[in-house]
């Protein structure tokens, strides 16, 4: 179990000649399937981001991400940033905002979203885009 | 019972999918004739510089009016304006303003605003009115603004509306307590025979 807050700023490193890429920068979420999806990174000098796929990942542990290889993904999905977004229910009122969200490292699967209410589960949530985190009224 | 909004408070409010994307703000509410339930919403673009948009929101195609957002399943069910607005005499213009009579024929003011039902159901529960000397004693100075429920008989013109004379016995100062009040009139209407 780990905290998005946690992965951020890890270094990520590939497997096979131990070069640093980057540091880990944001994790991109599918929200109705409640998986992470891809890994944002950004050089250490270059400040150049790069995204890789959950499936390029060899492991994330306490201290560094290892890749199996830094090549970008055939299709990016649209990111959108969860720490701080606004937490709507389906019927249309305001339950906060995402303070961190808990996660699987191994499988990728989100366990749930931290608000200053109370863990929201991640069945409940619906959809995810610019303006909010949509979740199923609790 | 669900949480009781005025109708003008809904303007400015977001249109958010299910996907979380905002497409749009409410401009306007939209009533039917007889001022039972919203029809519709037009629509605005969002941000400061953006003017009305040529699609409206009907009320079938509402998931749920909440406290923060209007949410609907995806920006494909906006329809275009005619359509929400098909009947010009059901605007909102026509309910503001208009005098409120109770059905023994004494005025209780005029209406400010309309309050209706958050969740599914778009139903007008009551008004939001400047009230007369007949409701309110006091001094001409403070006059109030009160709630009073809609009742199920209504009869709307567009000039004024006649309500029946035992809701202006349910008349609240704010909306939490209208609320209450909303449903012990209901209550005491089904118990009474007729």
């Amino acid at each position: 179990m780990m905290l998005f807050s946690q992965a951020r700023g890890l270094p990520v490193l590939t497997l096979a000649e131990a070069d640093e890429i980057g540091v880990v920068r944001s994790l991109t979420v599918d929200a109705p399937s409640g998986v992470v999806t891809h890994v944002r990174v950004r050089g250490r000098h270059a400040r150049k981001e790069t995204v890789l796929a959950w499936g390029a990942l060899h492991a994330i542990g306490p201290d560094a991400v290892l890749v199996r290889s830094a090549a970008a993904p055939a299709e990016v999905p649209s990111h959108h940033e969860l720490p701080g977004l606004r937490i709507l229910t389906e019927t249309g009122d305001q339950i906060g905002t995402v303070q961190d969200v808990v996660f699987e490292p191994e499988t990728s699967r989100i366990e749930a979203v931290r608000t200053v209410q109370g863990d929201v589960p991640a069945d409940r949530l619906l959809g995810l885009g610019d303006y909010a985190l949509v979740v199923r009224a609790g | 019972m669900n949480e009781l909004m005025a109708a003008r408070s809904l303007t400015t409010l977001p249109v958010v999918t299910l996907s979380g994307e905002a497409v749009a703000q409410i401009k306007d509410t939209v009533f039917d004739a007889e001022a039972g339930r919203i029809t519709g919403f037009t629509l605005s673009g969002r941000g400061l510089l953006s003017g009305p948009l040529k699609q409206s929101l009907p009320w079938t195609a509402v998931h749920s009016l909440g406290h923060d957002a209007v949410m609907i399943v995806d920006a494909g069910v906006l329809a275009d304006t005619p359509v929400v607005v098909a009947r010009r005499e059901a605007q909102q213009g026509r309910v503001l303003h208009a005098r409120v009579l109770t059905d023994e024929g004494a005025q209780v003011g005029t209406v400010l605003d309309v309050v209706v039902e958050g969740g599914t159901s778009g139903r007008v529960v009551g008004f939001r009115i400047a009230a007369g000397k007949a409701l309110v004693q006091g001094s001409r100075r403070r006059r109030h603004r009160v709630y009073v429920p809609r009742g199920e008989t209504l009869a709307v013109s567009g000039r004024a509306l006649v309500i029946p004379a035992d809701a202006t016995r349910y008349v609240a100062d704010d909306l939490p307590s209208f609320a209450a009040r909303v449903g012990a009139f209901r209550d005491g209407r089904e118990g009474t025979p007729p």
